[in-house]
């Protein structure tokens, strides 16, 4: 294996190559390294590169090799976060000029853990601000989608969709307020996972909304998704919410296949008009390869998903101004302009509109878990477009319903799994004929990572998508 | 007589104690406007029964 060789490794390739001592963790990081240096500069994937702290724990990690010992499953990899994680005495900008300057006095649990499972810290990655999406004018320059650098590789865990599609790290985690994470993974074709709310720590993740962030991890591969969140789930006294339950083995059900396994595609996402066609097929053929594992597919109906766009921004933006509520009076005016403008608006809406959101978030629930009595998984797209282009971001609306379809109802397809505190995994499922990505989005029940996970990998193991490679990632 | 939109968005953000950029005031009373009336379409649910909750409570699915 040559040093160009180990950037295209997914993190469990990596750490076997480690263990087995085909590849040194040094050697795997000035891999990355070298290609950071290359092809950063144009996609702003890093706010922060730990160049010399990486290669000192990578030298320590060689050490250990060499003493033989009991190396975990992600020993030795190279991992880059969201720089919304807190790192003790390294620099955590949330994506804003408000926090160039903060350094935390303490790790977050998850970059705990994941230093626990063996891995070494890469860097910090670009985000929209404050963990929002929109962002006009990112501070550390616009995030490149390596499969058109003229298309957005989605909000807010920007950062980590580049750094995977692009390989400049072997696996990341993010966060997923609304679809944060899975909105990147699903336009950079990687893997984007939003455990059940409570499942994994926030202590030392600065908040976007108090009751939607969740950790998550993002991946080139299933495999490595389930090993991440393996590493990173668990109760945490220092997050009050986190559930006790132990932590299963999340890669448990690989290699079986769908038998007995009832899958539900949720009609009215699907029926969506707005879908982009090849977006359809893509979920249409995506039905097919799933019943050809063994699963029973049927449509199901979930009414209030329609209106689960306006019941997200409803809860995320008025509780995102409440969190913002010290910089609204303090320092506005170092935010983007964008950012600032939808913070204010969402601090002046009354409370019980706020609360009439949280009632049919609820109901939402509900309807949910009706629903998955019926079935074990839910399927939809992830976005209902390919990645649109950076400018198509910040256009004007036009009118009330562009309104309602580009800021409202898109946010839809991944909030609603965010207001009902479920599992959802979006990985490739497919390209549009202009080799843009297109994500296929699994749900499931309370706790059921360990189904979904192993559903994904079925998909993933029957399907070649994930081994495709960007035009960007080859420089 | 009725407030303008950036009349009433002036207002409210003095009742919360959130300072504008007086350039930026018919943007985010436009955004206001607009949020309130996207969360309009909430009030043809019947919600009276329903408490509002932050976090569920863990519940397990059958199996």
């Amino acid at each position: 294996m040559t040093r160009d060789d180990i950037p295209w490794l997914s993190a469990a390739e990596t750490a076997t190559a480690i263990k087995t001592k085909q590849v040194s963790p040094v050697e795997v990081m000035q891999a990355y390294l070298a290609r950071i240096e290359r092809l950063d500069e144009q996609l702003h994937a890093y706010i922060t590169v730990l160049r010399d702290e990486a290669l000192a724990a990578a030298r320590q990690a060689e050490q250990t090799v060499l003493r033989g010992g009991n190396l975990g499953p992600l020993f030795g990899v190279p991992v880059a976060v969201k720089d919304q994680f807190w790192t003790k005495g390294i620099l955590t900008t949330n994506g804003s000029r408000v926090y160039r300057d903060f350094v935390p006095q303490a790790d977050a649990t998850v970059i705990t853990r994941l230093h626990q499972a063996g891995t070494i810290l890469l860097g910090k990655l670009n985000l929209s601000e404050l963990a929002m999406g929109g962002t006009e004018d990112p501070p550390w320059g616009i995030p490149r989608n390596p499969w058109d650098l003229e298309r957005t590789p989605g909000e807010s865990s920007s950062g980590s969709g580049v750094a995977l599609a692009a390989h400049l790290c072997a696996a990341s985690v993010g966060e997923d307020t609304g679809g944060s994470g899975r909105g990147p993974a699903s336009y950079c074709s990687a893997v984007g996972l939003r455990p059940t709310f409570t499942r994994v720590s926030r202590y030392g993740m600065t908040p976007m909304c108090w009751y939607l962030d969740t950790a998550a991890p993002m991946t080139k591969t299933v495999q490595d998704c389930a090993l991440i969140l393996g590493a990173i789930a668990g109760h945490d006294p220092r997050d009050p919410f986190t559930s006790r339950r132990p932590v299963p083995d999340y890669t448990a059900r690989f290699g079986r296949d769908l038998r007995g396994v009832r899958v539900g595609l949720i009609r009215e996402l699907y029926e969506d008009a707005g879908m982009h066609p090849e977006v359809k097929q893509a979920i249409h053929n995506a039905l097919d390869v799933l019943r050809q594992q063994g699963a029973e597919v049927r449509e199901v109906s979930i009414p209030l998903v329609a209106l689960a766009g306006a019941i997200f921004v409803g809860v995320a933006d008025t509780e995102g101004a409440g969190a913002r509520d010290d910089i609204l009076r303090t320092c506005a005016a170092e935010l983007d302009r964008a950012s600032r403008t939808r913070l204010q608006a969402a601090a002046l809406v009354p409370a019980k509109v706020y609360n009439r959101a949280l009632k049919a978030r609820v109901l939402l629930r509900q309807q949910f878990l009706e629903v998955l009595h019926q079935v074990d998984v839910l399927v939809s797209a992830t976005a209902p477009a390919p990645p649109p282009k950076h400018t198509a971001l910040t256009a004007p609306f036009t009118n009330a319903d562009d309104v309602r379809s580009r800021f409202f109802f898109r946010r839809a397809y991944t909030g609603c799994y965010a207001l009902t505190a479920l599992p959802a995994i979006s990985l490739p499922g497919g390209f549009t004929t202009d080799n843009l990505p297109i994500g296929l989005q699994l749900g499931a029940g309370p706790f059921a990572e360990e189904l979904l996970l192993g559903v994904a990998y079925a998909y993933e193991q029957a399907t070649p998508w994930h081994t495709r490679r960007a035009p960007g990632a080859e420089g | 007589m009725a407030l303008s939109k950036a009349e009433r968005c002036r207002e409210l953000a003095q009742l919360v104690g959130i300072p504008l950029i007086e350039a930026e005031v018919a943007e985010v009373a436009e955004r206001f406007e607009s949020l309130i009336r996207e969360l309009e379409r909430l009030t043809q649910l019947d919600l009276a029964q329903i408490q509002p909750v932050l976090v569920f409570p863990e519940e397990e699915m059958p199996s």
